[in-house]
């Protein structure tokens, strides 16, 4: 009889059980680390750029051309960054001019003369991703004659 | 012993497991196994943002039960900065339901639905864990890593 009294009180916990909303349950731990991630891309990898001197009028000495071909794309998780602008042409004939416009985000710096220096060529970029049509001026002198500079750019994003 | 006797002794030890229900039985209805999940997102591209990692290395096992139940997942992740979803493949009993964000403190959501009443019945699906994050969201280095607390309940459906 005891036994009996028992069995119905433990199948009765047993069933309370069953009948109540949580039955079980169990957990783990998953980590998300997320990296320090800054790219950059070109979306075109050359440009060419010919200064002709079409419509210089007689006794103006300078002549430019223009190229807005080119299209920079970034994207960084750091904070406080700006990208810059350097050449690898240590003395260049004519002069080349680069600026950034059109940006979906940062603030473009003023236009530069490229050098072999970086310079400033889009500011406040932190924790963002964007586009910028990146875009060359070329200056040419008449004393400065013909010739061909072949610049290798490079864009580089780092602490600002 | 007499067969009332061992009736009694099987009685009561199902209804001490289910007493204590809420550890270690809970635990022989769910369970979690495998490594503990450890997702890295290390990379990325400029217009498509950080590349979204996958870990697919941990199971879960559970029983059917006295009637039809389902599974909720919830988490605990205090300061959460960056984006864990989950989703249940391989699901051997029960339907998975679609893959769910996990946002710290916000109720169960629907994880496993439809099983079936049996008795212990054993059945088990994959864990796949996927981490996302934008570039706006910032870095662990900055920001600390997300340490969640990924909890799986069986619930009366």
């Amino acid at each position: 009889m005891d036994g009996r009294v028992t069995s119905i009180a433990c199948l009765l916990l047993f069933l309370a059980s069953a009948g109540s909303a949580q039955i079980g349950s169990d957990n783990h731990t998953v980590t998300v680390r997320v990296a320090q991630i800054t790219t950059l891309q070109l979306n075109v990898g050359s440009v060419s750029m010919s200064i002709t001197g079409v419509g210089l009028q007689a006794g103006q000495d300078t002549m430019t051309a223009m190229n807005q071909s080119t299209m920079m794309l970034w994207g960084t998780n750091l904070n406080n960054v700006k990208t810059t602008v350097s050449t690898n042409l240590a003395s260049p004939r004519f002069t080349l001019k680069a600026r950034a416009v059109n940006n979906t985000a940062g603030t473009a710096a003023v236009e530069r003369v490229l050098s072999t220096t970086p310079g400033d060529f889009l500011l406040n970029i932190g924790r963002s991703q964007g586009t910028s049509t990146i875009q060359y001026t070329g200056v040419a002198r008449a004393q400065q004659g013909t010739g061909v500079d072949n610049h290798v750019i490079t864009f580089t994003v780092q602490s600002q | 012993m007499n067969l009332n006797r061992k009736l009694s002794l099987a009685a009561l030890a199902i209804g001490l497991l289910a007493v204590a229900g809420e550890v270690a039985f809970g635990q022989l209805l769910v369970h979690v196994q495998g490594p503990a999940p450890n997702l890295t997102i290390f990379s990325g591209t400029p217009t498509g943002g950080p590349n979204p990692v996958v870990n697919s290395n941990s199971r879960l096992r559970y029983k059917k039960w006295l009637t039809p139940t389902k599974i909720t997942v919830s988490t605990n992740c205090p300061g959460q900065s960056f984006n864990l979803k989950v989703v249940a493949t391989g699901v051997t009993v029960g339907l998975a339901a679609p893959e769910v964000s996990l946002v710290s403190g916000t109720p169960g959501i629907d994880f496993i639905t439809g099983i079936p009443a049996g008795f212990l019945g054993q059945a088990d699906a994959t864990l796949k864990y996927t981490a996302t994050a934008t570039y706006q969201q910032g870095n662990s280095i900055d920001f600390g890593n997300d340490i969640h607390v990924v909890t799986y309940t069986l619930v009366a459906q």
